[in-house]
C-alpha cells in the first residue's frame, strides 16, 4: 500500500512539474512568444528596404536600427546617397524623422511613409505586436494558429490583424492588416527563417497591397545582435548623431 | 502694373520668343532627364516575383558595418526664368542703370560636399556649398563652408561640440521666431540648408519612465569677432545661449534663452504634440527686450526705435486618407515692419525713380538697394502672415512623385505668393523639382513690390556618395 502511495505521489508531482507545457499555449502567450521569435527584445540590425514596381523597376534602401525594450526604437538610412542621414525615432506612440537639410525632427505619423512604396513608419518602425494588439479569438488549425488582433489604442496604424502563426516554430507566417472599416490595406508574408543569435527568425518580410496593386515590398534582415545602449540614445538630440554610435 | 501678368505668351516680343524657347528647353530636359533611367540600374528586370540575395545583402552589410568616415553630396543644376514686375519697388531700386531682358534666364550650378569621420566617441563634419550663377549679370561665384564641427561623446548623457554648425532651433516649418542663433530659413524653401554659427556646445542628456521620458539641457557658447560670427551682432563679444528640452506627457516642449552683448537678450517658449495619429499641432513664442529697428519715412529719413518685440507662430500638420498633407501656420512677427511703414518705404522709392529720371540723381536708388539688401530684404519683414501648403503623396500610383501647393499670405495687405510644385525621382538619387511661384497683390503691398511677378524652376539634383 505505502509503496503504491508513493507511486502516486510520484506520479502526481510529475503530472504537476511539467502540466504547464503539455496545456495548449492561449492566445497572449502565442503573441509573446511570436515577437520573441521575430526579434530580440534590444538589438541591432541592418535591413534592406526594396520597393518593387510593377514593371519589375526597383529601388533600395539600407537602413541601420537598434530597439530596445518594449517602446524605443531607432533607424538610420545608410543608403541611397539622397537618403543618407535620414533618421526615424520612435518612443512608443511619438514617432519623428530627422531630415539632414532641414535639421531639425520633425513630428510624424504611423501611416504615413518615409521611403514610398508599400511600407509605412509603422511598419519600418514597429514594436512587439503584444505591446500594441490585444489577441481576441485563436482558431487551433491541423499545423497554425490563426490569431484575431485589435489594437488596444487608436494610436496604432492598423485596428485589426489576422495572423497566421506556425504551430511548430510559432513564427508568424503570414499577417493581414486591416482598417477600422474592415478594408484590407496589405498583407506581410514572413519567409527565410535562418539563425539569428542562436533564434530561428525569418530574415525577409514581403508585402503587397490591394491598395498599390502589381507592387511589392520587402524588408530583408542581416547582422542582427543583440545590443543595449542608453535610453538616451533614444532621444531627439541624439537622432542627428545615430550614425557615430553605429 | 503690380497683378500678374497673365499676357506673358503674347508672340510678337522678342522677350517672348526668349521665354519660349526658355520652357521648350526646360520641358526637354524633363524629357530627357527620366528616360536616362533606361539606361540605369533601376532598369526592369522580370516582371516575375523578386526574390532577394541575402549573400550579397550580407556582403553589402560588412562593407559598411564598419566603414569610419563618409564623403557625398549633390551636383544641383537649375534653369530659371525670372518675369520682372519693372513697375516694382524692388525692380526700380535694383535696375534702375541695368535694364535686363523681361523675362530673364538665369543658370545655377551648386555643388554641395559633406563628409564625416568618427573614431570611438569623437567624430568630425563638415559640409560646403558652392554656387555658380549665370544671367544677364555675368557669371558669379560663392563658395561657403556651410558647417564644420568635431563633436566628444564622452558617454551617452553628454555631448560636447565646438566648430561651424546649425543650431535649428524651434518647431515651425515656415519660421521659427525662438530661432536665436541661426540665419533665418526662406519660408519659400524651408528645407533648404543654412550656412551655420560658430558655437561650443554642451548637451545633457537624460531620460526617464514616466510622464516626462526625455530632458535635454543644451548650453552654447557664442563668441563675436573680426573673423568669426562678424554678422552676429556687436563685435569683440561672448554670448550665452540655453535650451531645456522636455519630453513630458507626449508633448515636445523647449524653452530658450539668448543673452549677452552682440544682441539684446531674448526669451522663448517652443511646443509640439500629436493631437490624433494624423494631426499634429505646434508652436513658438519669442519675446525680445530693446530690440533696435531702424526705418525710413516717405522722404527716406531714417529713424531708429527701441521696443520689446514678441512673436507667435501657431501651426497645424494633418495628413488625410487619401495622404494628402496639409500645413498651416499663422506667424506674428513682432519685429516686422507695420503696413504704414512699409508704404512708406515704397513710397520713398516710388519718389527717388521719378529723381532719378527727371535729375539722374541715383542716390535715393542706391540708399533704397542697401536698404533691400538689409532690413528691408528679409524674407517676410511684415507682421502678420498666413502659410499654406497641401502635398499628395504618389497620386494616381506614381511611385515617387509629389506635387505640391504653397502660398505665403501676408494677412495686412493681402498680397501673396502662390507656389506650384512637382517633385519626381524618376530613378535612384535623382530628384527633379518644377516650381512656378507667382506673386499677386495691388501696388503698394509686400508682394505686389517684390522684384519678380512669377519665375519658373526646373531644379535637377543629383546625390552621390564614395
Amino acid at each position: 500500500m505505502k509503496k503504491h502511495l508513493i507511486e502516486l505521489s510520484l506520479a502526481l508531482s510529475f503530472i504537476l512539474l511539467f502540466a504547464p507545457s503539455a496545456l495548449p499555449l492561449d492566445g497572449p502567450e502565442i503573441l509573446k512568444k511570436v515577437d520573441a521569435n521575430l526579434q530580440p527584445e534590444s538589438f541591432e540590425s541592418y535591413r534592406k528596404l526594396i520597393n518593387i514596381e510593377p514593371s519589375g523597376a526597383k529601388r533600395e534602401f539600407l537602413l541601420y536600427t537598434l530597439k530596445k525594450g518594449n517602446d524605443k526604437i531607432v533607424s538610420l538610412f545608410i543608403s541611397p546617397a539622397s537618403e543618407k542621414g535620414r533618421a526615424t525615432l520612435r518612443l512608443g506612440d511619438n514617432m519623428w524623422l530627422y531630415i539632414p537639410n532641414v535639421g531639425k525632427p520633425v513630428r510624424i505619423t504611423s501611416l504615413q511613409s518615409v521611403v514610398g512604396g508599400v511600407f509605412n513608419n509603422a511598419d519600418i518602425m514597429r514594436l512587439d505586436y503584444n505591446v500594441e494588439y490585444d489577441v481576441q479569438k485563436i482558431d487551433e488549425q491541423k499545423s497554425e494558429y490563426v490569431l484575431d488582433l485589435k489594437a488596444k489604442t487608436a494610436a496604432v496604424a492598423y485596428d485589426k490583424l489576422k495572423m497566421w502563426v506556425d504551430k511548430k516554430a510559432v513564427i508568424s507566417t503570414k499577417i493581414e492588416c486591416y482598417a477600422a472599416t474592415g478594408l484590407l490595406i496589405k498583407t506581410l508574408y514572413f519567409k527565410e527563417i535562418k539563425p539569428f543569435e542562436g533564434v530561428q527568425r525569418p530574415s525577409v518580410i514581403e508585402t503587397d497591397s490591394p491598395l498599390y496593386k502589381g507592387y511589392q515590398s520587402i524588408i530583408a534582415y542581416a547582422n542582427v545582435k543583440k545590443k543595449i545602449v542608453a535610453d538616451e540614445v533614444f532621444t531627439l538630440e541624439f537622432l542627428g548623431k545615430i550614425e557615430t554610435i553605429r | 502694373m503690380k497683378y500678374l501678368h497673365w499676357n506673358f505668351s503674347v508672340r510678337s516680343r522678342p522677350s517672348d520668343k526668349r521665354c519660349a524657347r526658355f520652357i521648350r528647353q526646360l520641358v526637354l530636359l524633363s524629357v530627357l532627364l527620366p528616360s536616362s533611367n533606361l539606361l540605369s540600374q533601376e532598369q526592369p528586370q522580370d516582371k516575375g516575383r523578386f526574390e532577394i540575395d541575402l549573400s550579397e545583402l550580407q556582403k553589402e552589410v560588412d562593407k559598411v558595418a564598419d566603414k569610419p568616415y563618409s564623403l557625398g553630396g549633390f551636383a544641383e543644376f537649375q534653369p530659371t526664368l525670372l518675369g520682372i514686375d519693372r513697375d516694382s519697388a524692388a525692380s526700380r531700386a535694383r535696375f534702375y542703370r541695368s535694364q535686363p531682358d523681361n523675362p530673364f534666364d538665369q543658370y545655377n550650378f551648386r555643388l554641395r560636399l559633406q563628409g564625416s569621420y568618427k573614431k570611438d566617441w569623437f567624430s568630425m563634419f563638415f559640409k560646403t556649398d558652392t554656387h555658380v550663377r549665370n544671367d544677364f549679370d555675368g557669371w558669379d561665384e560663392d563658395t561657403t563652408l556651410f558647417e564644420a564641427y568635431a563633436s566628444a561623446k564622452p558617454n551617452s548623457s553628454f555631448i560636447f561640440e565646438a566648430g561651424k554648425r546649425v543650431m535649428k532651433w524651434g518647431k515651425g516649418y515656415a519660421w521659427n521666431p525662438v530661432s536665436f542663433i541661426d540665419r533665418p530659413k526662406n519660408p519659400e524653401d524651408p528645407e533648404e540648408a543654412l550656412e551655420g554659427t560658430t558655437v561650443a556646445t554642451a548637451d545633457y542628456i537624460r531620460s526617464f519612465d514616466g510622464p516626462l521620458k526625455t530632458l535635454t539641457l543644451t548650453t552654447a557658447l557664442i563668441p563675436v569677432y573680426k573673423y568669426v560670427n562678424a554678422k552676429f551682432g556687436e563685435p569683440r563679444q561672448t554670448n550665452f545661449a540655453a535650451k531645456l528640452y522636455l519630453l513630458l506627457y507626449d508633448t515636445d516642449m523647449d524653452f530658450l534663452v539668448l543673452t549677452g552683448s552682440s544682441r539684446t537678450t531674448r526669451y522663448g517658449f517652443d511646443f509640439s504634440k500629436n493631437l490624433t495619429t494624423n494631426l499634429e499641432m505646434h508652436g513658438e513664442f519669442a519675446v525680445v527686450n530693446n530690440l533696435d529697428k531702424m526705418a525710413i519715412n516717405a522722404n527716406g529719413q531714417g529713424f531708429k526705435t527701441q521696443s520689446d518685440a514678441l512673436s507667435q507662430l501657431i501651426g497645424l500638420r494633418y495628413l488625410s486618407e487619401r495622404e494628402t498633407t496639409y500645413i498651416l501656420e499663422y506667424y506674428h512677427n513682432g519685429a516686422g515692419y507695420s503696413r504704414s511703414q512699409i508704404k512708406d518705404f515704397i513710397t520713398f522709392v516710388d519718389r527717388s525713380y521719378r529723381t532719378f529720371q527727371n535729375t539722374g540723381n541715383d542716390s535715393g536708388l542706391a540708399r533704397a538697394a542697401g536698404l533691400l539688401d538689409g532690413p528691408y530684404g528679409q524674407p517676410n519683414f511684415g507682421r502678420h502672415y498666413l502659410y499654406f501648403r497641401a502635398s499628395q503623396k504618389e497620386p494616381f500610383d506614381i511611385l515617387y512623385f509629389t506635387p505640391a501647393i504653397t502660398s505665403i499670405m501676408n494677412l495686412t495687405d493681402a498680397s501673396l505668393t502662390v507656389i506650384p510644385e512637382l517633385v519626381y525621382s524618376p530613378m535612384t538619387n535623382l530628384e527633379l523639382r518644377f516650381r512656378t511661384p507667382v506673386v499677386l497683390g495691388k501696388n503698394g503691398t509686400e508682394y505686389g513690390e517684390k522684384q519678380n511677378d512669377y519665375r519658373v524652376e526646373l531644379r535637377m539634383r543629383y546625390h552621390f556618395q564614395f
